[in-house]
């Protein structure tokens, strides 16, 4: 067995598993917990503050636009840029079709794989000086934050070393850093790619309830 | 094509004026020396990677190239590739015309979407393939080996500048979050395609003896796709580095003074206002290398776009020229910003300068500032943070 067989063989199997286990425990988990039930008259839906809750943390307070434009940007870009490589380059596409459920999508052509990548990577970047930089996020920023950050950077990295498909050795590079990145998930911060909802749903649950939901 | 249809006047010759065993013999022997062909070629690595006509074949032959700088001539034991006319003495048509005329550069007619595929042989080619892989590699090494060697020099001679006065304990604001960002962000990409880049023109020189071809061709189909895709990135953060930094980077008389003081790197003090003259032409020097970076980079992305082979050649000739004076002048960027000297980093991790550097370095710039200076350092970074600097 290669080392590219191992990587794309046992190895990711049980990366998969870790990720799917790992993440379903986290969510399920957090739902588990529930809360204590809140004895006051609800003065508007909690449903509706769930759901306004998610949707009104898409765009900033004006308020606070002028200052948190720059990150607010770099977020999309980068979140977006990733989403559409993760699901829409060609390789990845037939990934999932011939490994993962059978069936696939159309891809994006290579022009709009290079743009996706362009605006993932300087958005991450950007996130990831800023978190350096700003002396209240270097503050708040642990070992995970820079474990995640730096993880995806070298997965997105390596990936797009691979792009020639000139070498099976790139290729296990990148698919041996995807591996790593799926079992380190569902311990780290990256888990916010699931969690984000229910955090955002949560409080705007409470605020609906109370009627303050903005 | 042009070939192909050579070889067909030939066998329709031969079929014309045979018949029965004459025909089959033919057709066999075409097959055989097909074959031949296809044999020698494939044994020899040469044969199929360079076009070399015999010298003087044609008035645009490219001129004789250095055997020291040559990739092949330069091997040791190398072999140039011995050039046959395959129809002389067969009694064939062999269309010396037609061939001078492919040999002088002229184009023909394709119908494959890519026009410059019409033109067969290219001289001008071989004249760029030998100035990039001798002149502009052989100096562009030198260069960065003499600058390297001049920063290690002056590194063993006088070893870390200290603060002046050492530190007060008080710093004062420099560098705004915004500033600090998009200096690591154009810092980042910077080094990838800086040493990206030295991988794609030294790589065959430098990392192929040492790590053998297998490794080698991985490191550099790697090093190409990511310099490549970051390529485009590397313009984005230029244009951001010029209208963030231009602030302060007009050049002024102080900055004559500074020069004729040698910046204070052999003693004495120079004066400078927020920015000295080094980092000024740092600044201008980043700017015009960045876009003449960003524009060959470009031209040779989408190379459809040039129309012909010399602008390309002559896009990367530039891009090469361009990358070598920027990444010698960064080395000593980063030189200075790192172990060079004391005090100077922190002004853009931390987004503040102590005192002490400050009045030893850009006294002009101090003396407007230091009632901002301050004990606390969370004050002087909020301070930073938010662009009151």
């Amino acid at each position: 067995m290669t080392l590219l067989q191992f990587v794309e063989g046992p190895m990711w199997y049980f990366a998969a598993t870790v990720f799917l286990v790992g993440a379903a425990w986290r969510v399920i988990g957090l739902l588990a917990i529930g809360r204590k039930t809140d004895l006051s008259p609800a003065k508007h839906s909690a449903a509706v503050g769930f759901i306004k809750g998610n949707l009104r943390h898409f765009v900033p307070r004006t308020t606070f636009a002028e200052r948190t434009w720059f990150h607010w940007l770099a977020g999309y870009a980068f979140h977006l840029g990733l989403f559409a490589l993760l699901f829409f380059a060609a390789p990845h596409v037939k990934f999932i079709e011939q490994r993962i459920l059978g069936f696939g999508w159309p891809a994006m052509s290579r022009t709009w794989f290079i743009i996706a990548a362009e605006i993932a990577f300087a958005g991450l970047i950007v996130l990831w000086v800023r978190r350096i930089a700003d002396p209240v996020m270097r503050q708040i920023s642990d070992r995970d934050d820079h474990m995640g950050s730096w993880l995806t950077f070298l997965v997105m990295l390596t990936g797009c070393f691979a792009l020639g498909e000139s070498d099976p050795g790139l290729r296990t590079l990148h698919m041996g850093l995807v591996n790593l990145w799926l079992i380190y998930f569902p311990f780290s911060r990256l888990m916010h790619a699931f969690t984000f909802a229910l955090s955002r749903g949560y409080t705007g649950a409470i605020y609906g309830r109370r009627g303050v939901t903005p | 094509m042009i070939v192909s249809t050579a070889l067909d006047r030939r066998i329709g010759a031969v079929a014309r004026r045979s018949s029965g065993f004459r025909r089959l013999a033919a057709a066999l022997a075409g097959v055989l020396l097909l074959a031949l062909v296809m044999v020698v070629a494939a044994a020899n690595p040469g044969m199929a990677q360079s076009v070399r006509p015999p010298a003087g074949a044609v008035e645009n032959v490219a001129p004789p190239s250095d055997p020291a700088n040559s990739p092949v001539g330069g091997r040791p034991g190398a072999v140039a590739p011995e050039v046959v006319n395959p129809t002389a003495g067969k009694g064939a048509i062999f269309d010396t015309e037609m061939w001078q005329r492919v040999r002088k550069g002229e184009a023909g007619k394709v119908t494959i979407p890519d026009p410059m595929a019409g033109q067969l042989v290219q001289s001008e080619g071989e004249a760029w393939r030998n100035l990039r892989n001798g002149k502009v590699s052989t100096w562009g090494a030198w260069v960065l080996l003499g600058v390297a060697g001049a920063i290690a020099l002056y590194y063993l001679v006088r070893g870390r500048m200290p603060i002046s006065g050492g530190r007060t304990g008080r710093v004062i604001p420099r560098f705004s979050l915004t500033e600090r960002i998009v200096h690591w962000f154009a810092a980042g990409l910077w080094l990838i395609l800086a040493f990206t880049g030295l991988v794609i023109l030294f790589g065959r020189y430098v990392l192929l003896p040492v790590v053998g071809p297998t490794v080698f061709s991985m490191i550099a189909s790697a090093s190409l796709q990511a310099h490549n895709l970051m390529g485009p990135i590397f313009v984005v953060s230029i244009l951001l580095l010029f209208v963030t930094f231009i602030r302060g980077n007009f050049f002024q008389v102080a900055d004559f003074w500074w020069l004729l003081k040698g910046g204070g790197f052999f003693g004495g003090h120079a004066s400078s206002h927020r920015y000295n003259f080094g980092e000024k032409t740092w600044y201008w020097w980043s700017v015009v290398l960045g876009l003449v970076l960003s524009a060959s980079g470009f031209a040779m992305l989408f190379p459809e776009f040039l129309g012909s082979r010399n602008y390309l050649q002559l896009a990367n000739l530039a891009h090469a020229i361009a990358a070598l004076g920027f990444i010698a002048f960064g080395l000593g960027h980063i030189y200075l910003a790192t172990i060079g000297m004391d005090g100077a980093l922190e002004g853009m991790t931390r987004g503040t300068v102590d005192e002490n550097w400050a009045k030893e370095h850009h006294d002009l710039w101090y003396e407007a500032h230091k009632r901002e200076a301050t004990t606390n350092r969370s004050v002087a970074e909020a301070k930073a943070a938010l662009g009151q600097v």
